[in-house]
């Protein structure tokens, strides 16, 4: 997964600016490389005399800024720093059998799928899609609503979301939950983050909880009659995976959809990502290094690598 | 074989010889060579005066004789042709030689046979040179020129040899006859390429010609251990190239004609006009050129020729030379190499001059560093070589200027090195330093084409039909859609990008560092003063007298164990006052004769632009380091304290350092002042003229400093206390009887603290620090609110003093870097002079603001942690940029509120910002030139046209164009931390 797509809708802003004119033939190649086209410092390109402003009821996360003494003005960027950040952190997690994407139009909405690899759900594959409130961090926990409503005593059974709320009840405060034992990073330290939330909705699949159930009669059946719960759960994965190729709910080009094994496509793909090592010596062979060091690793003496040359 | 048809190409005589078959050739050959000899015979030059008539035609006869031997081809299977053959067997080309040696050897005559030569090797189609009979004379030839010749000779040689290196360089195997046949002359060995050696800085074409030649045998060199041999051991090329240097650098013009104020670095234009830099420029060029092909023992000894035979010798007096001007047009000089210099060998060893050599043993990097202070041209031109410096990306340069200082994380409380690594996730820093945008510049206030504010609405996700039809039209289908409702600065869109591309092309060019200087890697604890100084320990109880005095080694060494240094206790002060501020000698004079010219006492008016420069000198000279202007109030005073500072060094030169008065007792007193004058400052900005401060002259020593015990330290900590909050609180109130020996209490007791944590060996002294100085100045900023009473007036003046005692000042001559956290004399010094941001010029201020933003793009936790976090809490000595900036922007609202016309003025800078940044980007696509020094034509350009705005505004309005750049400089390290936040944390994808 790569922060490309993420990327190069977050700088929309900037190219839609300065790319106003260019003819939507383009467009998908843009889309495609999320370089920008380097424009002038403090250069401003001017505004399309066809934008036609929306009215829209202003932003929460702006006025939130507000409060704070912050310009208005930024507050947007703040907030999709922070959401490029979260989206750097689930990244770097490499949370095991789950995969998210940021929607192509909204970075307050991601695209998710989960596999589950052994235990009552083995086999599942859940499509979800995470929301999360426009005034964040400020605001409350962010909601994972599963597409199909699993059978789960923690998933609503008619909107399919899934009970978030309990695991973060106050959500980017001090630290509480039960992932403070996951925080072997020191970033992770104050903060409630994302890759949180998604390792989360991981957990409910493994380790059934049924306090205060969405889904009553789940967790009814969980307790008294575990064979009837197993045989509904495998029903429910089941259905969810018969529904695994439709057309995503939401109608995004970064909605995670899938299709049927096409070696055309996907044989060369799959060859590449088996053979694909990351090696970062590799990696960046080609790129000219421009910087310079002549410090002995666990020195830290200038120039105290042996191959100087004397000078004297 | 038919010296024809497919040669139609060649021109000239090729053509005569079209159709010609090779008997015929060797007929006609044979012919005029008997001809030749028949002349050569008669007519001995020795016996018989040659006339000239047989002389041209012995020439006429050999060009045609040449043109048959050039226009053979190669017989079978490379054997020679028949006219090869023949000349080689009759010796043609030895005899010709000869006998034009027994005429009079004329530079005509060398002329000829050179062109003979250069003609046949340049043109031949089968090789000459293997042959003896050929070669020899040749080189007979060459070593017959090799004295004094004409300029055409030379020209010719260098021309001929060039072509001799040519064909060695295309076969190799030329190379051993070269070798051999110098040998049977007895000469030295491989004479081509010796005879190239006094080319080598020669300017135009002929140096050009020899340079050329003289590479293609450095590259030769890397594969021929004989030939790299020859030319380390045998000859002196090395030498030769490296004092060449040294002279070519002593005509260059030791004082610079500088085209205005803001000028601060040699651009190309500049140097175009310079011959005799160009000249130099070549040379340098040349050098950089060997060292990249030559090899390596070729290189190496260059390299330690470079460095011992011009850095040293010539390059490092030079930057200590007596004037101002010659110094600064020595440090633009040595910018101007260091960004010539492209082959990192080369580099390296202009580094290791700049960051380890010691010049009269003051590290020329002090030096250097020191002088950014210097109010001068010279700081500016400094600034534009630290510029160059930090945008190498070199670990060593930022090692040795900042890095090391922070590696023990000994300027931060000891919690905060958990935080050293964390990132800014919600962007935090960002808010909190764009919130420091001064009230008069808020985006909301600017008018519209200043605003540079577009309404973007913000696409939530959330389905909206017409927003979406919106896109479809528009089509580009980006989600951010244009509104009305929230207003998005777009020219930090532009700020994020070039931080975005800052930080990743510095990222990618620090991996090739030895470390990522996380705050554990290099680990801290290693580098901890404590472990450094256990031998220091009794020393500093013995010299708890001075406080200075506590600081033996000569220089804060890269902090490593163990200190093999000795400490030196006798000429620290010497160091101290290191000889960077050259501007004295050549100031003092002015300072007589203006004096003497003026009446002592000056009118509140602005006083004389040349008062105005004593004073910053004599600021200078006083304090070793910045101290605000405003400190000194009246010139007479400076006119004093300059005769003091004459007179005392005169005197430190032969008292023992231990009595002498050190620094810190002058930031006593001045702080004193600044205490002081806090009420006059309160009352009347403008009033400050009429300050009596005559009581600052007497400069007493204190004795209260001198025995303090364990007891008085505490309660000097708890007056440090009071005092800070009552400055805190109220102004006015009345602190001549502490303010007196505060500073010496104060850093007493820090001292006394390491001492006593040194003496029990327990745990380390930081953390008795973080106990016992929570927060008697900072104010940890855990809270959103940042309390700006904290960087009211005084207090900053407190760390400024301590920044000032530990800054700049010591950075020659102590260790206190490493009891009393200290950030290094460069951070030190970059800040000090942000601070003035506001009487700073223009150009200054983009100079500072740009290397801080250099600085800040570096992806080294230590490095972004201590620039950019705002949430860090700090030791109380250290000042960090944030804090800097808060009390900047306090300057500006105080500014704002008491001119009326600030707000319009304000305008007009912006306009007339935009105005030099338009006409900067159009001269941008005229020069390909994209170094980063654009300033400098910007303000040519100011000049010159003044914009087309409403209201124009004069340059010397520094505050309020600071105004402007601070907003500006805001944004553009808001933007740095927002792209830190997702981009030095992620493996670099792509």
């Amino acid at each position: 997964m790569n922060l490309n797509p993420f990327w190069s809708m977050s700088t929309n802003t900037g190219r839609k600016r300065s790319d106003g004119e260019e003819q939507s033939g383009e467009q998908q190649q843009q889309r495609a490389s999320p370089a920008r086209p380097s424009f002038g410092k403090k250069q401003l390109p001017s505004i399309p005399k066809n934008a036609v402003p929306i009215t829209k009821p202003a932003s929460p996360a702006a006025t939130a800024q507000l409060a704070n003494g912050t310009h208005a003005s930024y507050g947007p960027f703040y907030l999709e720093y922070s959401l490029l950040a979260e989206f750097t952190l689930v990244i770097k997690q490499k949370l095991p059998g789950i995969y998210v994407q940021p929607s192509y139009k909204s970075a307050l909405m991601w695209f998710g799928v989960i596999f589950i690899r052994h235990g009552l759900y083995q086999d599942g594959v859940f499509k979800f899609t995470v929301y999360i409130p426009d005034n964040y961090p400020d605001g409350e926990c962010p909601r994972v609503v599963f597409d199909i409503p699993v059978f789960h005593p923690l998933v609503d059974p008619v909107s399919g979301e899934l009970d978030v709320r309990r695991a973060f009840t106050k959500w980017s405060s001090v630290p509480h939950g039960p992932f403070l034992q996951l925080d072997n990073d020191t970033a992770l330290r104050n903060h409630n983050h994302i890759w949180q939330v998604l390792m989360y909705a991981r957990t409910v699949f493994y380790k059934i909880n049924t306090m205060e159930p969405l889904n009553p009669e789940a967790a009814v059946l969980y307790d008294k009659d575990v064979q009837l719960f197993k045989s509904k759960v495998i029903d429910s994965v089941k259905l969810c995976n018969s529904h695994l190729f439709d057309q995503p709910k939401m109608d995004d080009p970064y909605a995670i959809s899938f299709s049927s094994w096409n070696p055309a496509i996907h044989d060369e793909a799959k060859e590449r990502m088996f053979s694909h090592k990351r090696r970062p010596e590799d990696h960046h062979k080609g790129l000219q290094v421009s910087g310079l060091s002549w410090v002995k690793p666990g020195s830290t003496q200038p120039f105290s690598k042996d191959d100087n040359p004397p000078l004297s | 074989m038919v010296a024809n048809g497919n040669r139609d190409g060649r021109q000239g005589e090729a053509l005569v010889l079209k159709g010609v078959d090779p008997e015929t050739c060797m007929i006609v050959f044979k012919n005029h060579w008997a001809q030749v000899v028949k002349i050569l015979e008669k007519h001995d030059p020795l016996r018989s005066n040659t006339s000239s008539n047989m002389a041209s035609a012995v020439q006429n006869y050999v060009e045609h004789i040449l043109f048959l031997l050039m226009e053979e081809d190669a017989g079978q299977a490379g054997a020679m042709g028949p006219i090869l053959e023949f000349v080689v067997m009759e010796n043609v080309m030895e005899r010709l030689f000869l006998w034009s040696l027994r005429r009079q050897f004329t530079d005509d005559m060398k002329l000829e046979q050179l062109k003979m030569y250069e003609m046949i090797v340049g043109q031949a189609r089968q090789p000459l040179l293997h042959h003896k009979p050929v070669l020899r004379p040749l080189m007979m030839l060459l070593s017959s020129c090799s004295g004094t010749a004409g300029p055409e000779v030379e020209a010719e040689l260098v021309s001929l040899l060039n072509q001799l290196c040519c064909v060695l360089a295309k076969d190799q195997s030329v190379l051993e006859l070269f070798f051999h046949t110098s040998e049977d002359q007895g000469a030295a060995n491989f004479l081509i390429f010796s005879l190239l050696i006094p080319f080598i800085h020669r300017e135009g074409l002929v140096g050009q010609q020899a340079r050329d030649a003289l590479l293609l045998i450095m590259s030769l060199s890397a594969e021929n251990q004989r030939v790299a041999q020859h030319i380390a051991e045998n000859t002196y090329f090395c030498p030769v190239l490296a004092t060449g240097l040294s002279g070519l650098y002593s005509s260059l013009p030791t004082k610079l004609e500088v085209p205005g104020e803001e000028w601060h670095c040699l651009h190309r234009e500049d140097w175009l006009q310079m011959p005799t830099l160009v000249q130099f420029l070549n040379s340098l060029e040349f050098c950089n050129a060997v060292i990249q092909v030559a090899h390596p023992n070729i290189r190496d000894q260059l390299v330690s020729y470079i460095y011992n035979g011009f850095l040293v010798p010539v390059l490092a007096p030079a930057l200590h030379k007596p004037t101002l001007e010659e110094v600064m047009t020595t440090t633009a000089y040595l910018d101007l190499f260091v960004r010539s210099v492209s082959e990192p060998v080369l580099l390296q060893t202009f580094l290791s001059f700049i960051l380890l050599h010691r010049h009269e043993n003051v590290h020329i990097l002090d030096t250097l560093v020191s002088r950014i202070n210097t109010p001068f041209q010279l700081g500016t031109v400094s600034l534009a070589l630290f510029q160059t410096l930090i945008g190498l990306y070199c670990e060593d340069v930022m090692l040795q200027l900042i890095l090391r200082y922070l590696i023990p994380c000994n300027h931060m409380m000891l919690s905060q090195r958990r935080v050293v690594k964390e990132r800014d996730f919600y962007s935090v820093s960002a808010a909190k330093i764009l919130a420091l945008t001064p009230s008069c510049c808020s985006p909301e206030h600017s008018p519209p084409p200043l605003r540079q504010l577009d309404s973007i609405l913000w696409s939530k996700g959330t389905d909206n039909k017409t927003e979406e039809t919106f896109l479809e039209e528009d089509g580009s289908g980006y989600s951010c859609v244009i509104g009305s409702e929230i207003y998005l600065d777009v020219n930090y869109l532009h700020y994020l990008y070039n931080a975005r591309l800052g930080i990743s092309s510095c990222t990618r060019a620090c991996q090739v560092w030895s470390a990522p200087y996380d705050g554990e890697d290099p680990p801290p604890e290693e580098y901890q003063p404590s472990a450094l100084e256990e031998a220091g320990a009794r020393g500093r109880q013995a010299q708890k007298v001075n406080p200075k005095r506590s600081h033996p080694h000569p220089r804060p060494r890269p902090p490593c164990p163990p200190q093999t240094t000795d400490p030196a206790p006798t000429n620290q002060l010497e160091l101290e006052w290191d000889d960077s501020y050259d501007a004295g000698p050549v100031v003092s004079p002015e300072a007589a004769t203006a004096e003497s010219s003026k009446p002592p006492q000056l009118p509140a008016a602005e006083p004389p632009k040349h008062i105005q420069e004593m004073r910053r000198t004599a600021i200078m000279l006083v304090k070793g380091s910045y101290i605000e202007e405003s400190d000194f109030q009246d010139d007479v005073m400076v006119y004093d304290l300059v005769a003091k500072k004459d007179a005392r060094d005169t005197v430190d030169r032969r008292r023992p350092s231990r009595e002498t008065l050190p620094e810190s007792e002058e930031s006593e007193i001045d702080s004193e002042f600044n205490l002081e004058e806090d009420h006059f400052k309160e009352s009347s900005l403008q009033e400050k003229d009429e300050v009596p401060l005559s009581n600052g002259l007497s400069l007493p020593l204190h004795p209260t400093n001198m025995e303090v015990n364990s007891s008085e330290v505490t309660k000097g900590s708890k007056e440090v206390k009071a005092h800070v909050a009552d400055h805190n609180s109220n102004l006015q109130s009345p602190l001549a009887e502490v303010g007196d020996d505060l500073m010496g209490q104060y850093e007493e007791l820090i001292r006394t603290l390491g001492s006593d944590e040194a003496g029990t060996g327990g745990s380390s002294p930081v953390k008795t620090v973080d106990k016992e100085f929570r927060n008697p100045v900072v104010t940890p900023m855990e809270e959103d609110e940042v309390d700006f009473s904290s960087f009211s007036m005084d207090t900053p003046e407190l760390e400024k003093q301590h920044s000032s005692l530990f800054g700049t000042k010591l950075c020659s001559g102590s260790t206190r870097s490493h009891s009393v956290p200290f950030t290094g004399p460069f951070v030190s010094v970059l800040l000090s002079r942000l601070e003035n941001m506001l009487d700073n010029s223009l150009h200054v201020n983009l100079l500072l603001t740009g290397i801080l933003a250099q600085l800040a793009a570096y992806p080294q936790p230590l490095l972004q942690s201590f620039l950019l976090n705002t949430n860090m809490v700090f030791q109380p000595s250290v000042r960090s940029l944030y804090q800097v900036l808060a009390s900047l922007k306090n300057q500006i609202e105080q500014q704002a509120s008491t001119k009326k016309d600030f707000p319009k003025l304000i305008t007009s800078a912006q306009h007339c910002l935009l105005a030099r940044e338009s006409s900067l980007k159009g001269q941008d696509t005229n020069s390909g030139d994209s170094r980063e020094c654009s300033p400098l034509e910007a303000g040519r350009m100011m000049k010159s046209s003044p914009p087309p705005q409403p209201k124009t505004i004069s340059l010397a309005r520094t505050e309020v164009f600071a105004t402007v750049l601070f907003t500006e400089f805001l944004k553009e390290l808001a933007a740095i931390a927002q792209e830190h936040s997702i981009l030095s944390h992620v493996p670099m994808e792509e």
